[in-house]
């Protein structure tokens, strides 16, 4: 327990890590989402393990039961995938910073299992779902040795699709009376679902939204890449039909071959995101006069938005810094 | 540019048999206002709130107590905290403390007791105190 201490170097903190101890696994988390020097250097040596583990991404409007779906099926995926690790997002306050981490109140039941490790991320103004440093996390998740990891998603809206780069296999859950089949054919995070599953199978409407969301997926044809099921966790109904879904997709995965393009178009999305983060880390940071003088411009309306970010743009491409 | 200094985690807690959670939900928002990042469970028993805590990598754990184990209960998760390796985590108990409560909790390494009626700007003050202290120790 040599990491139990603070001001740990980022190797003992890793030995630690791969030895399994709970604390050093979190405090090697809580410096990766700091994005502290040592949460740097921790996710520059995890780079890439995340790829050798299983993911499950599960993610939904808030309110569907992803926190009790996931409570009521690690009975089923414990037996098949021995260390389970749960990320659960929530969002944090865009007034204070400041959030509330609720989630794992419906996972009480497993807080004892040492085959379980659960942690709670604040999505720090992040959106897509997730938390900017998920990747990361997963990472060193995967290094700790976990069988699988889920990554449970803040309520979600319709276009919060990141999850879907992070993760192998993607759950959307969603719950009878949120909406009519308009709902069910727009854009969006419905898409992205390999297996969709309608929770609160118990209530009186479900049959219908299950019915909506088959036509939605079939609408071109039969597909058996991707599935509606319907669950309910307080009745315990379609638990063991869903966990042996997801087991299916993960062997699925196994013999179907990476596809390159798919591996290109998340890298350069990923890409993407992370120069706009840091574009607008050196603008909001900056104290040069020449970004001074565009947002001068800016606010005496002789700059439109796209002309001053095209002139912010141009200064970025001169800037060392970078 | 993005806010990424380290903000303070607490854990707040009660029992799950406990129903009484407005002071605990009250606590909740106030820290999450003052710009913490606040964890929330039930325990079913006093030994699993050391594991969430390290699993959370918290500053801080708050205790909310309404109905009864005040004493028992905190002194089972201080000898928890020590047993896994973390001593100095500080512990805060809120709530129903009676009297007869306080010089044992005190005893037992507690360091803030709030009762009813404590100003909520205090608590707020405390816990960012305390976690904070913890968070930069040495």
């Amino acid at each position: 327990m040599t990491a139990t201490r603070a001001g740990p170097d980022a190797a003992s903190l890793l030995t630690a890590v791969r030895g399994r101890d709970s604390l050093a696994i979190a405090r090697a988390i809580t410096a990766i989402e700091n994005r502290s020097a040592l949460g740097t250097e921790l996710a520059v040596a995890v780079r890439g393990r995340a790829n050798s583990c299983r993911s499950l991404g599960v993610t939904g409007p808030p309110g569907a039961g992803k926190s009790s779906l996931i409570n009521a099926l690690l009975p089923e995926l414990l037996p098949r995938y021995r260390r389970v690790a749960i990320l659960t997002v929530d969002p944090s306050s865009p007034i204070s910073g400041g959030a509330v981490l609720g989630d794992r109140v419906r996972m009480a039941a497993h807080s004892a299992n040492p085959d379980v490790f659960i942690r709670s991320l604040a999505a720090r103004g992040h959106l897509g779902g997730v938390t900017r440093t998920t990747r990361s996390v997963m990472d060193l998740l995967a290094a700790a040795e976990m069988d699988l990891v889920i990554v449970e998603t803040v309520g979600t809206g319709q276009s919060e699709v990141e999850v879907a780069e992070l993760t192998d296999v993607k759950i959307v859950v969603s719950a009878p009376g949120l909406g009519d089949e308009m709902q069910a054919i727009k854009a969006g995070v419905l898409e992205i679902a390999d297996l969709l599953v309608v929770n609160k199978a118990d209530l009186p409407d479900a049959a219908r939204t299950t019915a909506h969301l088959k036509a939605m997926l079939h609408h071109s044809g039969p597909d058996d890449r991707r599935s509606v099921l319907s669950v309910s966790t307080l009745s315990q109904d379609g638990l063991k039909a869903l966990g042996d879904a997801v087991e299916a997709k993960f062997a699925g995965l196994l013999s179907e071959p990476p596809n390159p393009a798919v591996g290109r178009a998340i890298s350069r999305s990923m890409l993407a995101r992370d120069v706009a983060d840091a574009a607008a880390a050196l603008v909001s940071g900056s104290d040069d006069s020449r970004i001074a003088a565009i947002l001068e411009d800016m606010t005496a309306g002789k700059l439109s938005r796209r002309e001053g970010a095209a002139a912010a743009l141009e200064l970025l491409a001169d800037l060392d810094a970078l | 540019m993005p806010d990424t200094a380290p903000k303070p985690r607490v854990l707040l807690t009660k029992s799950f048999i406990d129903s009484h959670d407005r002071a605990i939900a009250t606590i909740a928002l106030a820290l999450r206002d003052a710009a913490m990042e606040v964890v929330l469970i039930d325990y079913e028993q006093p030994e699993d709130v050391v594991t969430v805590a390290l699993q959370e990598d918290v500053d801080i754990i708050g205790l909310s107590f309404m109905s009864g184990g005040q004493v028992e209960t905190t002194q089972k998760i201080v000898a928890e905290l020590q047993r896994r390796d973390v001593p100095d985590l500080p512990v805060v108990v809120g709530g129903v403390i009676r009297p007869f409560d306080v010089a044992p909790l005190e005893e037992v390494g507690v360091k803030e007791i709030f009762r009813g009626g404590a100003p909520l700007a205090d608590v707020v003050a405390t816990f960012d105190r305390l976690a904070r202290a913890y968070r930069s120790r040495v």
